[in-house]
């Protein structure tokens, strides 16, 4: 007696089912198809893989719920963690961002000194600045041990920043030519008509010593002029920004070719006798005229005449010691 | 349960001496395979789905009938290159078919016999044909006219066959 009880008009029906479906069967484990799978096997396939990836995707999308809505505890760990870890690779970031722009700034020392292998010069890193606010200067970290010596110039491929002033065992203070007590020999690269170049300790320097006739424009280069014994000639100063009629002298505002507030790494010249090609040399237009009151220190000169130059510099300034270039 | 619940009260159920069916049934088979050698006009005679017919018919009982079709067909499949349930699938279907009709008209006249096989046979074929392209993945066709001509070679063997196997049946 079956479990299940079938009203006696629908046995045979069954029966026939029943008979067929086994008949079906035994054809389907005798038929094989592609690749030589039986048919029954194509038939188990075709019916359990929707039913497998239904499952799949139900417990997935269990496991996603659960996961993304309700056990947030592992979450809340994980956040923590990368926050930090994010905190860490921005200080890092930071970290490599500032070497590859120190990368780049030695780059162009070095390039600088490739291109004048005859100028002996060291490189120096600012570590310090003036405590003072009413003086610009800085300090190095070359001293007498790397053979610096008081006056030797002070620049950076872009334009001339100073003289040292005081020397010491590794470190060195430096003049900036913005500085109240700074001058340096300077002419104009086009005219060479000569003058001086004075700090005021404001971000602009002031060319002095500079009739009212001679014409002036902005944006016209201001170079060194060598008188001062200091700095070799036709090194870059800076750049005309504007001038204006004075008593007696035009008062004309120069910007440093330098960026002065933000030196890190230097060039200590430490012979003069060749100028480094800092720029190309303008052709000489003119002797050097030798009369007139002479520039020869870096302080601030007494009153000399107006477009005159201090006679030709000796060129007999205390040679230290070449060294090799070094780099900070 | 009684086998002949569902047998109309005005039909009657003919029963047959013991070892008729599978006599029959063992004779169809073997006259099908050794007929097939003389000639190809053989080849359209389906003796094992006449017997089926005809003792379905004549048992009235749709379980019998379609038990005794599919055990025929298993058989001819064994006897033949077909996959085992191709003709027993088809026989089946017949067994039940020709069984519950029988148990509803009466089959004895000539006239519905040969309307009778003429339909089984076609309903037969399709059946075969049915499995040859959805299991077998052969393009066979529903219909031609070899298969009409079968139809009609059918009909004639079971008008004549069914008289003589009349004669097997127990008086009642």
């Amino acid at each position: 007696m079956s479990m299940i009880e079938l009203p006696s008009r629908q046995r045979p029906l069954t029966l026939l089912a029943i008979v067929i479906g086994l008949q079906v069967l035994l054809l389907a484990f005798q038929i094989k198809r592609d690749h030589d799978v039986r048919l029954v096997r194509v038939w188990a396939v075709d019916i359990l893989t929707p039913l497998q990836r239904s499952g799949t995707w139900m417990i997935s999308s269990v496991h996603g719920v659960w996961g993304h809505y309700i056990d947030l505890r592992r979450t809340s760990v994980e956040n923590d963690r990368l926050h930090s870890e994010l905190g860490r690779l921005q200080l890092r970031n930071r970290e490599l961002e500032s070497r590859a722009v120190e990368a780049d700034r030695l780059a162009t020392l070095l390039g600088f000194h490739t291109a004048n292998p005859n100028v002996q010069m060291v490189a120096a890193q600012v570590i310090g600045a003036n405590a003072d606010a009413s003086s610009r200067t800085i300090f190095i970290n070359r001293g007498d041990q790397d053979h610096l010596r008081k006056n030797m110039a002070v620049i950076t491929p872009e334009g001339i920043v100073g003289k040292v002033v005081e020397v010491y065992q590794d470190t060195s203070q430096v003049l900036l030519i913005t500085d109240r007590e700074s001058g340096v020999g300077a002419l104009f690269s086009g005219s060479r008509t000569h003058g001086v170049i004075k700090g005021m300790s404001e971000p602009y320097l002031l060319m002095d010593y500079v009739i009212n006739e001679e014409k002036v424009t902005p944006g016209q280069e201001i170079l060194t002029s060598g008188e001062d014994q200091i700095f070799p000639k036709d090194l870059l100063i800076g750049t005309v920004v504007k001038s204006k009629n004075g008593n007696p002298f035009a008062t004309i505002d120069v910007r440093p070719a330098a960026r002065l507030d933000r030196l890190e790494e230097v060039l200590v010249l430490l012979s003069r006798h060749e100028a480094p090609n800092q720029r190309k040399a303008e052709p000489e237009v003119a002797p050097v005229p030798t009369s007139g009151a002479a520039t020869p220190s870096v302080a601030t000169p007494e009153k000399p005449a107006p477009t005159t130059t201090p006679p030709p510099v000796t060129k007999s300034v205390a040679k230290p010691p070449a060294t090799t270039p070094e780099h900070p | 349960m009684n086998a002949y619940a569902h047998a109309e009260p005005n039909i009657e159920v003919h029963k047959f001496y013991g070892g008729t069916i599978s006599v029959a049934t063992f004779l169809a088979l073997v006259l099908q395979a050794f007929l097939n050698k003389y000639g190809a006009w053989v080849g359209f005679l389906e003796l094992p789905l006449l017997i089926t017919i005809y003792f379905a018919l004549s048992r009235r009982n749709p379980a019998t009938g379609l038990l005794l079709g599919g055990t025929i067909g298993v058989l001819q499949d064994a006897v033949s290159h077909t996959p085992i349930g191709t003709y027993g699938i088809a026989k089946t279907v017949i067994g039940y078919m020709a069984s519950s009709i029988g148990s509803r008209i009466d089959t004895e006249h000539p006239l519905a016999r040969a309307a009778l096989i003429f339909l089984f046979f076609h309903v037969h074929q399709a059946v075969l044909t049915v499995i040859e392209r959805a299991l077998l993945n052969r393009p066979v066709a529903f219909f031609s006219s070899k298969l009409l001509i079968a139809a009609l070679i059918n009909t004639a063997a079971g008008l004549l066959l069914f008289p003589l196997l009349d004669r097997l049946r127990k008086p009642s």
